[in-house]
């Protein structure tokens, strides 16, 4: 298989890799990089356990070639504690015991984290709809929209003490 | 009962950091020094065919290919990878008829995805790779997809110990007739005013828990065979593994990792069996096998399939005066939990309502599809959507309200539980059926939705259940703990119990602070360890709380009592005089200074120095230690119900979920959000079986629906609205009072769902599930017919 040189910047590190022209970023992440947080589920994404942010925007990391993530900034779940003070979306998922198994958590928290990037104050249908695409089969998604609910809210008390 | 500082309260989930860091380890993600990958080989050409002749010659010389192994190349020894059989007395068994007829890859396949051997490689790719390349000659063999065409008389037989490829009926020597129940069931239906008849069909689900099956085994230069896998039962697969490949049980060792979900398919063996033949075709190199989605539908157990008949009789007031029902259930290609499953989906029947004669007959036929096994609920889902629906038709028929029905004649304290022979020993389902109907507003909402028209048409439905709380005293029950004080008096449990993602591990850690006395923070526990812990069953019939939970309990106990004695003869004191405070220091009550810190028992326990100048000791010695092997004769079942409310759209046949609302009868929360996660997790479930989930075959057998697509799970905004409603009413034996929540969360919305769209669009639907397009054809049948 070709190899082909690429740049990746994964949790604000960046990595020269060579990477064979047909992985995927899910592949890379967990066998090249040794980043295991990011879950294989289905391998055709149609489950959201390996979702990812690159840019900003969530992508299901099975689907994504690897080459295609060169030069782009990537974002996973194990990278969103920032000075040891966890993401508020995953305080949240604490707070509302929001996981069980834990399986589809990181592409959950991600996918949250998406969400909350673009629409800080988002309805429940809203998070709802979101989070189609990314399955659960212990919890009924009812802890996790409160979760979402809750880290908007604590997200936005924050931006406000930020700012005054 | 004192005040309680940990039982009762939401505290932290211990594994809630790690989890939502994604730094918990899962088997998938373990790496390990030279590690070789396993592809298993199995059949995609044929449900049911002999294997002519394997050739490996071409996959031998791909790149990375280390060995290539077939039927002949593993061990002969057949073996059953449930684990059900090893929980029945032999007697039992024998008259059970449980049998072992799997290998480990098979010359004889069974189902579609059936395992006929296996590659070992450098890398999983290498491995796929040399897998395509294996040259495979069946002979087919006609494939036979219900009880009805496997068990016809000219038939393949699947084994010669089953013949009509029955592969279970009751047995007469425990159920006379090889029925089940009590009365005169024909007698007392001649008295009946109504009868109400059907036949349903109950769905092959899949549990889909989202953590696909990987597994790692390495056989060591110690000759021992490590094992590392999320098996809801690790000292089950520990003992199945050690008799398969005949070795003693020290020197298998079995991990458990964390586990990504169970729901049943995890409860016996899986792959196990097959990564372990493939680590000890390459001693001194660790095998791991990650399994592709698409192959968790063929190669795990599934819910049994069911052909399922009821009759049942009442008198004009609503008196149940019979019922009588046979299940017969589609087995798959292998045994597994052939005798349970038919038993326990007839058990569930007995426990609910008071009615004088009852008769069930359950039956199990091997099929060609992929096996089936344990799915939360075990048999209460099919008998829940079978017998719920049948009360509802006998109440409209009769205009008798469903809820005042229930209300009359579902058993209590002091009936015959669904064990037969035992009572129950507590119930607040009345409690439950109260507060469920107050906050969905059953009362209005079901006279509203009477004699609907238009297109949108809603209805309200409801359903009633009992569950278990362990196994005993049917078979085997059992939990293991060993609880040591440190020398800082925090305390290390040591026990086998699974935490799935339920929160038993969670649980059982407030069960053991609560018991010492102890802070959460000073109680961990050692779990998922083959060679330190001591047997337990595993996590099955919703037993770890409450088994688990009461062993935890003892043995805490027992710890603080030792504790105790000792400061008393410090302190000079009656045991029964001393009480313990958060920061462990033990005192006197009523003289708080007569005191002494558990952690100075503790230390003076383990270094037991002595006075240098009178050669004293400086107080007793000996670590404090204890151990319980807990094995109770009662069961204590929770009893719960659902309410709930749909739309159905009379044109398209869609089905919109409005509420829903469940009451459970727990006895008392330990912890309230795990206890309510149950809950709404087994909506999900319970509701997707009755509306969407179900295994599609075509007629080779051939699997059309393994994949998340194809298969469809209710997602984030198919959900209703839920409220799940604790009932607290403590039991006289579970911990703390409290019964199981685990499956029971599953079974009530799949009758609930059935009862909701029979009020909106006056049909009763018999197979699951229930589908816009089966909707839409009833109502087209039922115009057609007006």
């Amino acid at each position: 298989m070709n190899k082909l040189s690429v740049n990746l910047r994964v949790n604000g590190r960046g990595y020269d890799l060579e990477v064979a022209s047909n992985k995927t970023l899910l592949e890379v992440l967990r066998d090249q990089l040794n980043l295991p947080d990011t879950k294989y589920g289905c391998g055709t994404g149609e489950c959201g356990a390996c979702t990812v942010l690159i840019d900003g925007e969530v992508v299901n990391s099975c689907l994504t070639l690897a080459a295609a993530a060169d030069g782009r900034e990537i974002r996973t779940a194990v990278g969103l504690e920032k000075n040891g003070q966890l993401h508020p979306v995953q305080q949240a998922f604490i707070e509302e015991t929001a996981v069980q198994c834990g399986y589809c958590i990181p592409g959950m928290v991600v996918k949250s984290v998406g969400l909350l990037e673009k629409n800080p104050d988002p309805s429940e249908e809203e998070i709802r709809h979101w989070l189609e695409g990314n399955i659960c089969r212990c919890t009924g998604y009812e802890k996790i929209v409160d979760a979402v609910k809750s880290a908007s809210k604590k997200m936005a008390s924050a931006e406000v003490k930020a700012v005054g | 009962m004192g005040e309680l500082n940990v039982v009762g309260k939401n505290v932290e989930r211990v594994d809630i950091r790690a989890k939502v860091t994604g730094r918990a380890v899962y088997a998938a993600d373990m790496d390990m020094p030279g590690m070789l990958h396993g592809k298993i080989i199995r059949c995609l050409e044929y449900a049911h065919a002999k294997v002519k002749s394997l050739d490996f010659s071409e996959a031998e010389k791909m790149p990375g290919v280390v060995k290539c192994l077939g039927p002949d190349d593993v061990t002969s020894k057949t073996y059953n990878q449930s684990v059900i059989d090893l929980m029945a007395s032999e007697q039992e068994a024998e008259w059970m008829g449980d049998i072992e007829e799997q290998n480990i890859f098979t010359k004889h396949v069974k189902f579609y995805g059936d395992g006929i051997g296996a590659i070992i490689a450098e890398s999983e790719e290498q491995a796929e790779r040399a897998a395509a390349k294996v040259k495979v000659e069946y002979e087919p063999l006609p494939v036979y997809l219900t009880p009805e065409q496997s068990s016809a008389p000219d038939a393949v037989q699947f084994v010669p110990e089953k013949p009509g490829n029955r592969a279970f009926q009751l047995p007469a020597e425990m159920f006379p007739n090889n029925c089940l129940g009590w009365g005169d069931v024909d007698e007392a239906f001649k008295e009946a005013d109504l009868i109400v008849e059907d036949r349903f069909y109950t769905p092959k689900q899949k549990q889909c828990q989202m953590e696909p099956n990987n597994y790692i085994a390495l056989y060591d230069d110690e000759g021992r065979l490590n094992c590392w896998a999320s098996c809801q039962m690790p000292k089950l697969a520990h003992v199945k593994l050690a008799r398969l490949f005949e070795m003693p049980m020290s020197r298998v060792k079995f991990n458990q990792t964390v586990v990504g979900g169970g729901f049943g398919a995890r409860l016996g063996l899986v792959m196990e069996p097959e990564v372990c033949a493939l680590a000890l075709a390459v001693p001194g190199r660790p095998v791991k096998i990650q399994q592709p989605r698409e192959e968790d539908w063929l190669s795990s157990p599934s819910r049994h399939p069911s052909d399922y008949w009821m009759k049942m009789g009442f008198k004009k007031d609503g008196t149940p005066v019979a019922i009588d029902a046979i299940s017969k259930n589609f087995k798959g290609g292998y045994y597994l939990d052939g005798s349970a499953l038919a038993s326990t989906t007839g058990f569930w029947l007995q426990g609910m309502y008071k009615v004088e004669n009852l008769r069930y007959r359950g039956e199990s036929y091997f099929t060609n599809q992929p096996v089936c096994g344990a799915y939360r609920g075990y048999g209460n889902p099919q008998t829940n959507f079978v017998l719920e629906q049948i009360v509802e038709r006998g109440c409209k028929e009769l205009n008798i309200d469903p809820l005042e029905w229930r209300k009359k004649w579902h058993k209590t304290v002091g009936d015959n539980s669904w064990i037969g022979f035992t009572q129950y020993s507590s119930c607040a389902l009345d409690e439950c059926l109260e507060k469920g109907a107050e906050a969905i507003g059953w009362k209005d909402k079901r006279a509203k939705y009477e004699n609907q028209t238009g297109v949108k048409r809603r209805g309200i439905g409801l359903s009633v259940g009992q569950h278990t709380s362990g196994a005993a005293p049917m078979i085997l029950e059992h939990t293991t703990c060993t609880v040591r004080l440190n020398e800082d008096a925090s305390a290390e449990l040591l026990l086998a119990c699974s935490d799935l993602g339920q929160g038993s591990h969670t649980t059982l850690r407030q069960i053991a602070a609560e018991s010492l006395g102890f802070p959460i923070e000073d109680v961990h526990l050692n779990v998922g360890d083959s060679d330190a812990n001591g047997f337990d069953i595993g996590a099955h019939a919703s037993r770890t709380l409450y088994v688990g939970g009461n062993a935890v309990k003892q043995a805490c106990e027992d710890a603080k009592r030792q504790l105790f004695e000792r400061a008393a003869k410090k302190l000079e004191a009656n045991v029964e005089d001393l009480d313990m405070n958060l920061d462990k220091e033990i005192f006197v009550k009523g003289s708080p200074s007569k005191s002494i810190t558990a952690k100075d028992i503790c230390e003076v326990g383990i270094y037991n120095f002595t006075n240098p100048m009178t050669g004293e000791a400086n107080g007793e010695a000996g670590q404090i230690q204890s151990y319980v092997s807990y094995m109770p004769d009662h069961n204590s079942p929770p009893f719960f119900c659902t309410f709930v409310e749909v739309e159905v759209d009379m044109e398209t046949g869609e089905v919109k979920l409005l509420e829903l609302v469940s009451a459970h009868d727990i006895g008392r929360a330990i912890h309230p959000a795990i206890c309510e996660g149950q809950m709404e997790g087994g909506a999900q479930q319970g509701l997707g079986m009755a509306l969407t989930e179900e295994m599609y075959f075509d007629e080779n057998g051939k699997v059309k629906n393994n994949s998340f697509t194809d298969y469809k799970m209710l997602g984030a905004s198919d959900m209703p609205k839920m409220t799940n409603i604790l009932v607290e009413n403590p039991d006289p034996h579970g911990p703390f009072g409290a019964k199981s929540v685990g499956e029971a969360g599953l079974v009530t919305p799949v009758g609930a769902v059935a009862n909701a769209i029979y009020q909106a669009t006056g049909i009763q639907f018999t197979e699951g599930p229930i589908t816009p397009e089966k909707i839409l054809k009833a109502i087209k049948e039922k115009e057609v017919a007006a």
